[in-house]
């Protein structure tokens, strides 16, 4: 017993030094990181709470600071509502035999393999108030009177923002969410096609609880996602998150912050720290959720 | 045999060569410098130097953070090229020592004093400059000569020349809304013809504020002029500038110099002019944003100081401007050089060289170098909010100085 216990250590010894190195030390040099001013070059300034008091006490830096934030959550629940529920739609028609559903279920996941880099510069172009293909679609369709300037309005920049991820990431919920409603045993469909229910019965009573846990999974693991994202909107709009602000999140923030936005303008990467750690604070709770219920249902299963 | 022994021979010779040479390792977020290094080496070479240049360009985003950590953990270049001062970045790794300056007997002679001021920390001088910018009003010469038009002298006049655009059906101006620098650098080139070198020079000592009715003013001017920019502005970028400037779309663009190079590869028959923003009245003189773009410095981590310092003696040389400029169509830091055959690069040097504004609020100003910064956080989000409507001129006005005041000791109320 005493061996088995050494071999163990031995064993997860490499993978406790990477995970030492690279995640638990950046981490808590980033808390330290916070109560400092630091311009990333020589000496760090001790700053105490200071950096706290930015982000939480009433002055321009909390403004952005929320102004962010509130974007993060309206991020989530709308990436939510389309790549989860719509998501799950696509699923269950993918589920079901209709013809060339294999077809389908590949050209779903395509934009996912598509470079991010890509996706902004493709989505750039279709966006183009002027010559852009969404515009023009509009137009030859007859709903020129639709046509706008997308990324360059307040009322419309986020939202296309979080539907161009959708159009990238759906792929991704959709096949999940698919293999969980393949696991479902057939027969417990057939005995309910059999009792006379409808097609919306079935899905909503039989084929939406057996694969909640799934989708409960996911609506996770988008939370985690949509407060760390970056690359959308630094991709679309680039790091001044225009127009005015109205698409930047705390990851554009936070960049802004500690890297500097444009030429020579100061940087704080200590205050850019505290941002990190507000965004941790944010994502942690939700993480161990997250590790708890898929404790859970191994337990279970 | 005998071919394998002179293979043999040859190889040795080759690499005693390579190693014999001295390598110079240069960083720069410019990879259109590229060829610009190859012949300066080949130049160098050819002066009985035996030296070889390895240039190495990374993205602008993370050009900075790059030297930044290279340079303090010891593993950066002999030379990289360095933002102008003043500016936070540049000045933090002056002050920690890594970049070093130059030594005092350095040749600097081709160098204007303006230039040497983006430079110069603590009468030491950190790196040698290779280009300025002149921005301004870019317009297409061949719309100019159709409808009959001449160079505005006001600002009114400049509205009259949109007007006329506009009523033959061309979109007088391309802004490319959605890139807030690029409103910002519009600002600030209207800024120092409109308010005039005098009022920023009153503004940097605190004679005046930004809620002076002058300010106000030009933000007010500048928002009503979006009646002549191109349908749907706030949603394009610099890449549809290029595009629609170089194939006629539009007549006019508020731009750099720098944009030149890509007009014409887009468009090799492009005629196009240049001039100043126009000032409020006839009494004022027109000026132009120029700025130096940046500086070749020596960094504490150079292996091979001896090969880096003949580079940048070659540098600081009209023959390095003349490279430069032929392969680049920027303008040279140093003065001398031979420029290719251009209107258009003759008209930006004579306008840098006899206009240049000696005052200005955006990059290379006192404004730009702490939070919050009239660049980033003022101007940037603040244009787009104005021509959006979101706020008024007056607002945009009372914003930059609420921003400014907090940290900016002659425009805190006294």
């Amino acid at each position: 017993m005493k061996l088995a216990k050494r071999y163990l250590l031995l064993f997860v010894l490499p993978a406790l030094i990477l995970y030492t190195l690279f995640i638990v030390y950046p981490l808590i040099n980033s808390l330290f990181l916070s109560l400092y001013s630091w311009p990333g070059v020589g000496k760090k300034t001790f700053v105490g709470l200071d950096n706290f008091r930015k982000v939480f006490s009433a002055g321009s830096f909390r403004n952005e600071v929320f102004n962010a934030f509130w974007h993060n959550v309206y991020f989530y629940f709308l990436a939510a509502l389309i790549e989860i529920g719509v998501g799950f739609f696509i699923a269950l028609m993918l589920a079901s035999k209709i013809k060339g559903a294999r077809m389908f279920r590949n050209i779903v996941y395509i934009p996912n393999m598509i470079p991010l880099v890509l996706v902004g510069f493709m989505w750039s172009l279709y966006l183009n108030p002027q010559v852009g293909l969404v515009n023009q679609f509009l137009k030859l369709i007859g709903l020129g009177g639709l046509a706008q300037s997308w990324l360059g309005q307040e009322s419309t920049a986020l939202t296309t923002i979080i539907l161009v991820n959708a159009w990238r990431n759906i792929g991704f919920y959709v096949l999940v969410l698919l293999a969980a409603i393949l696991d479902i045993n057939p027969s417990l469909l057939e005995a309910a096609y059999i009792d006379g229910a409808s097609n919306w019965k079935i899905i909503w009573r039989i084929i939406f609880p057996l694969s909640f846990s799934t989708v409960r999974t996911l609506a996770i693991l988008l939370f985690i996602w949509s407060f760390n994202v970056f690359d959308m909107i630094y991709a679309l709009e680039g790091v001044q998150a225009g127009p005015y602000r109205s698409t930047d999140v705390l990851g554009t923030l936070f960049y802004r912050t500690a890297f500097g936005g444009l030429g020579s303008s100061a940087i704080d990467m200590g205050l850019g720290a505290t941002i990190t750690v507000f965004i941790f604070a944010i994502i942690m709770p939700v993480s161990i959720l997250y590790v708890y219920l898929v404790e859970k249902r191994q337990r279970s299963a | 045999m005998k071919l394998r022994s002179v293979l043999l021979i040859s190889l040795v010779v080759l690499l005693s060569a390579i190693a014999f040479s001295g390598v110079v390792n240069i960083w720069s977020w410019r990879s259109q410098d590229a060829d610009v290094w190859k012949q300066v080496e080949s130049r160098l070479r050819a002066q009985g130097y035996d030296i070889k240049i390895n240039f190495t360009a990374y993205a602008p985003t993370e050009y900075d953070a790059k030297v930044n950590l290279a340079l303090q953990t010891g593993t950066g270049p002999d030379l990289v090229y360095s933002r102008r001062l003043p500016g936070g970045l540049t000045q933090t790794l002056i002050d920690n020592g890594l970049y070093l300056p130059l030594p005092n007997d350095f040749d600097l002679s081709h160098f204007p004093q303006a230039v040497l001021n983006s430079v110069t920390s603590g009468g030491k001088v950190y790196g040698v400059p290779f280009a300025v910018q002149v921005v301004g009003i870019f317009y297409n010469k061949d719309y100019f000569d159709q409808f009959g038009l001449s160079i505005p002298k006001t600002w009114d006049e400049l509205v009259e020349v949109a007007d006329t655009i506009q009523k033959n059906g061309i979109t007088p101006f391309f802004v490319p809304g959605k890139e807030a620098w690029a409103l910002t650098m519009q600002h600030a080139m209207c800024g120092v013809s409109v308010l005039g070198p005098e009022w920023i020079k009153d503004l940097t000592e605190g004679k005046t504020c930004f809620l002076d009715v002058k300010f106000v003013d030009l933000n007010r001017k500048l928002n009503d002029l979006k009646k002549y920019y191109q349908k749907g502005f706030m949603g394009n970028s610099t890449n549809d500038l290029n595009a629609a400037f170089a194939f006629g779309q539009a007549a006019m663009v508020f731009y750099g110099i720098w944009g030149y190079q890509t007009w014409h590869e887009l468009n090799p028959d492009l005629r196009v002019g240049y001039f100043m923003v126009p000032p409020a009245n006839e009494c004022q003189e027109p000026y132009a944003y120029t700025y130096m773009d940046g500086a070749i410095a020596l960094t504490s981590n150079v292996k091979n100081r001896e090969d880096s310092l003949k580079v940048l003696e070659f540098c600081a040389t009209p023959e390095f401007g003349t490279i430069f400029s032929n392969v680049t169509y920027n303008i040279p830091a140093v003065s001398g050089a031979q420029l290719p055959d251009l209107d258009i690069l003759k008209v930006a040097v004579d306008t840098y060289n006899n206009h240049a504004s000696p005052y200005v609020y955006w990059v290379g100003s006192v404004f730009v170098t702490q939070k919050p910064s009239l660049y980033t956080d003022v101007l940037s989000p603040g244009m787009q909010a104005m021509y959006s409507g979101k706020i008024t001129p007056e607002e945009l006005a009372r914003n930059a100085q609420d921003a400014i005041s907090q940290w900016y000791e002659p425009l805190m109320k006294k």
